[in-house]
């Protein structure tokens, strides 16, 4: 019997987990993934949202903006690196500044700091800004935060203070059963006193079982592009366009230029919505649409004054995600009527990733009012882990090699991760167990090689690690074998 | 502790080791070769495949047994070698900083310096091929890797996309250890790769190759399940209507090489952003003197002999250079690419040297019964004939510098068909 089971292993199920962590329950996480974080929040814009421009009162101007003001400290405590870069929404002419006016008085609404600004002003914050940037709204707290690692250090640090996490194990169906819940997986069915339904773009699904209040999460695809850390220097803040509305009315942020934690630039994104909940593709409308957004624009970009031209043969790679938009415009909070100790964290589409932790403690605290649960008296905050190799002063990595020679051993040569790194992220709490959780956690294959000299080493110390052979290594678990054989085996027909 | 070297090669290749060699042999004493991984021969080591030598041995070698050679003769010479060192750092003060598992973090205060550190391969995501994320695309050279180094088989049946050699080379050897190759996908109406190994790797071994495509989509969850081939119009973009699907488990990537130049741009070397090296004079110095750069990563070669020899010639004039030989007096001449001309190298030409200047470059297309022209300041001076270039193989032109050092503004490279 568990005190409370959660659906999904994302920034909403992992900020639950580590909200819960802090009581005296028996916690279960349930991830249909073969590591944490395999979807949503895998892959969207890395930004925490000052939360300027969510409707006012609406759930998401509330969470953005106590989520927002959360980010700082949770992530000294986790040891996530976090930027509080701002973002400049630029203006082209007197008509985007009439619309930058209105989101500045929707930001004073919103209780955040926002200012409006002539080219003047925006020079003093930005000083290579494009010609044709007549002006702009300035958003001072407007940060970037790399979401996977947020999500492994939650993780992490819930199971280091006693949550069980379960990976490549999908929940398959919640029932009632008395006054309880039975989670069913493929393998067990498991009972629990509470559900916290942190599904993602599955997350209608399980509210639909129990209660009459339906709703849908439609899949919104988003892609991005990521382009090499020698670009990085030429831009300090978060660069979006003013908003353009959308035919179907309100709007998206459209495509920003995001100067991420890591020192790479990401470029992104587009907004279509799609069918498969689990979309995490590209497609070449997708990558065209940014890629023709910035070579139109790209004079107004910093980065123009020292590379005239978009560079595209310095995007690296790309990725994409699906977004939970909810068919009711406004994230889905708590308990359907119908549904007691069923708690909903639906539709968390953007600014998701900056609302979670504080949407997280107060769908916590719905059980915590009802069960009182006491207090865990030997809780940790924090996370035990050592500072990236990269990011280390020549001192620091004269002491890591001291202390570990695998220090001084480079796998992944374009990330400068090194062999104690990847060890490291596999022995963690929630460990990773395929290439593809080795990359989330440490950077090796991220880089613009992308993977090309170090995949192989990364497979091979997997395997001295977990006591596989080669042809089990997976690179995103299930049937994403590497490998598929073994060379100079004897051919059909042959002796 | 600082350590003193007169020469350290970084990268222990053929380029970084030819270039200790010739120093040695050019009376260097102190040298330092600095190796990432634990042995000496760098990429050759995995290129169990012959066609190696024929120029600089006058013999058709194993890529394997090239490296050896070569790793033999700069042993038998007392070069020292350090094995497992990463440079992480060269300053433009000329202190590489590097490190191993036995010596940890240390820096070396060298008088010169050769960048000898090769190059990568362009990957799915420098290419923007969408599609889903699943296992099973993979770079040729990473799949040589695990085929001939650690013996496993990374897929089988296999669609190429590319055709640089490597893809080629790959080619022929899925086949050979059982894998089927479905097709190879070039984007262009030539192929990248050497003439030889059209004809050796595909056409001997029935594998068809489409020109003007390529992959539009990659179908899979878990693994490539199969991609969508399209052809391309004269702008390189997919004609909507040409698709067709290809099943498979593997799609393999043979789409260029870049040089790998990240400490060459810590150290604030200028690059060429054509061949993405660093500029050279015709000494193959870089824009910091005592530097020099030399093999593919200075520019992409075909062949492992002239990349030995571009190595030796560094290693030469590093020795010139440690000899505290004079600088040749005068400015330096810029060189330009002309008409069907990519990326020539040497990119500056002193007024004073040996002889003759050698240039480098890629034909920017396929051309039959040309001439290469070296034009001073506009007029030609020098005209080569050649049968045929293409530019899946490097052209190579001598000119003498008496020819060239009276120019005033420029001298271009061009080809005259």
């Amino acid at each position: 019997m568990w005190d409370a089971i959660i659906i999904g292993a994302g920034i909403s199920g992992c900020s639950v987990a580590r909200e819960l962590a802090r009581y005296q329950l028996k916690v279960l996480v349930l991830e249909k993934g073969h590591d944490v974080c395999a979807g949503t929040t895998k892959g969207n814009s890395a930004t925490v949202h000052a939360g300027y421009d969510p409707d006012p009162g609406s759930n998401k101007a509330i969470y953005n903006v106590r989520g927002s003001r959360m980010y700082p400290e949770l992530c000294r405590e986790l040891q996530v690196p976090y930027l509080k870069n701002g973002l400049v929404m630029i203006a082209l002419d007197e008509e985007q500044m009439e619309e930058v006016r209105k989101l500045h008085e929707m930001g004073q609404r919103n209780g955040v700091r926002t200012e409006v600004c002539d080219r003047a002003r925006i020079l003093e914050i930005e000083p290579d800004m494009g010609e044709g940037v007549i002006g702009g709204l300035w958003v001072p707290d407007s940060g970037m935060v790399c979401p996977y690692n947020l999500v492994m250090a939650l993780a992490e640090n819930s199971a280091r203070n006693g949550v069980e996490f379960r990976t490549s194990t999908q929940a398959l169906s919640v029932e009632r059963d008395g006054g309880e819940w039975l989670v069913s997986t493929p393998d067990e069915t498991f009972r629990t006193k509470y559900v916290f339904n942190c599904a993602g773009t599955h997350a209608d699904r399980f509210n639909n079982m129990v209660s009459a209040d339906v709703f849908h999460i439609i899949p919104r695809e988003g892609q991005h592009l990521i382009m090499d850390r020698d670009f990085a220097p030429y831009v300090k803040t978060t660069i979006y366009p003013t908003p353009e509305l959308l035919p179907g009315g309100g709007h998206t942020k459209g495509m920003g230029l995001m100067p991420s934690v890591d020192g790479t630039l990401i470029l992104g994104c587009n907004a279509d919505d799609v069918d498969d909940p689990d979309f995490s593709a590209n497609t070449r409308e997708g990558i065209d649409k940014i890629l023709d957004f910035f070579e139109a624009r790209w004079k107004y970009m910093p980065i123009s004054k020292h590379v005239p031209k978009f560079p595209r043969d310095a995007v690296i790679t790309a990725y994409g995600g699906s977004r939970a938009h909810p068919d009711r415009d406004d994230f889905i909070l708590g308990e359907p009527k119908d549904a007691p100790n069923f708690i909903n964290l639906a539709g968390i589409e953007s600014p998701g990733v900056t609302a979670a932790p504080a949407i997280a403690i107060d769908m916590v605290k719905i059980l915590v009012d009802r069960e009182r649960p006491a207090l865990k008296q030997d809780y940790k905050p924090g996370r035990e882990i050592k500072k990236p190799f990269r990011t280390m002063t020549a001192e620091e990595r004269r002491e890591a090699i001291k202390a570990d020679p695998d220090y001084a051993r480079i796998v992944c040569r374009c990330e400068q991760v090194t062999e104690a790194e990847i060890r490291d992220a596999i022995r963690r709490p929630v460990g990773a167990r395929s290439v593809s959780a080795v990359k989330m956690r440490t950077r090796a294959g991220m880089g613009r090689c992308q993977g090309g000299f170090c995949s192989p080493r990364v497979l091979e110390i997997l395997c001295e690690e977990l006591g596989l052979d080669p042809l089990e290594v997976t690179q995103s678990g299930g049937r994403s074998n590497i490998l598929v054989g073994r060379a100079c085996e004897p051919k059909e027909g042959e002796a | 502790m600082m350590m003193k070297t007169d020469l350290v090669v970084i990268g222990g290749g053929s380029a970084g080791l030819s270039a200790a060699i010739e120093a040695r042999k050019n009376g260097v004493e102190d040298i330092v070769v600095l190796e990432r991984s634990p042995y000496l021969g760098g990429i050759l080591r995995q290129c169990i495949h012959n066609g190696f030598g024929v120029h600089k041995y006058k013999e058709d070698l194993t890529g394997v047994e090239f490296a050896k050679r070569i790793a033999d003769e700069a042993l038998a010479l007392g070069i020292r070698c350090i094995r497992n060192t990463f440079a992480l750092d060269i300053s433009p003060e000329k202190v590489v900083t590097a490190m191993n598992p036995e010596d940890g973090l240390f820096q070396i205060q060298a008088q010169a310096i050769v960048l000898a550190m090769g190059c990568r391969e362009r990957s799915r995501g420098a290419l923007m091929i969408p599609g889903t994320r699943c296992a099973g695309v993979i770079t040729a050279g990473t799949a040589q890797r695990y085929l001939n180094l650690e013996g496993y088989l990374p897929g089988k049946r296999v669609v190429i996309l590319g055709s640089g050699d490597i893809g080629l080379i790959m080619a022929r050897q899925f086949v050979i250890e059982g894998a089927k190759v479905e097709r190879v996908v070039e984007l262009m109406p030539y192929s990248s790769g050497l003439a030889r190994n059209i004809s050796q790797c595909l056409e001997d071994f029935d594998i068809p190759i489409s020109y003007n495509s390529t992959v539009v989509d990659i179908k899979g969850r878990g693994r490539v399940e199969s991609v969508t081939v399209a052809q391309v119009d004269a702008q390189r973009r997919p004609v909507p209507g040409t698709e067709f699907h290809i099943p498979c488990d593997t799609l393999l990537i043979s789409a260029g090489l870049i040089p790998e130049n990240e400490l060459t741009k810590a150290a604030g070397i200028a690059i060429s952003g054509t061949t993405k090296g660093a500029v050279v004079d015709d000494s193959l110095m870089t824009t910091l003197p005592g530097v020099f750069s030399c093999g593919n990563v200075l520019h992409v070669h075909d062949l492992v002999d002239h990349v030995s020899e571009e190595g030796a010639r560094a290693g030469a004039n590093a020795a010139r250079y440690l000899r505290q030989e004079p600088a040749p007096a005068g400015d330096q001449i810029a060189v330009e690419d002309g008409f069907g001309v990519n990326g020539a190298v040497p990119q500056l030409i002193r007024r004073e040297g040996p002889e003759t200047v050698q240039f480098m470059f890629r034909p920017r297309d396929k051309f039959r019964s040309c001439a290469v022209c070296i034009d001073r300041d506009g007029e030609c001076v020098k005209r080569v004939s050649k049968m045929v270039l293409a530019p899946g193989e490097m052209c190579t032109v001598s000119v003498e510098r008496s020819l060239l050092n009276t120019a005033r503004d420029k001298i271009a490279l061009r080809v005259e068909v």
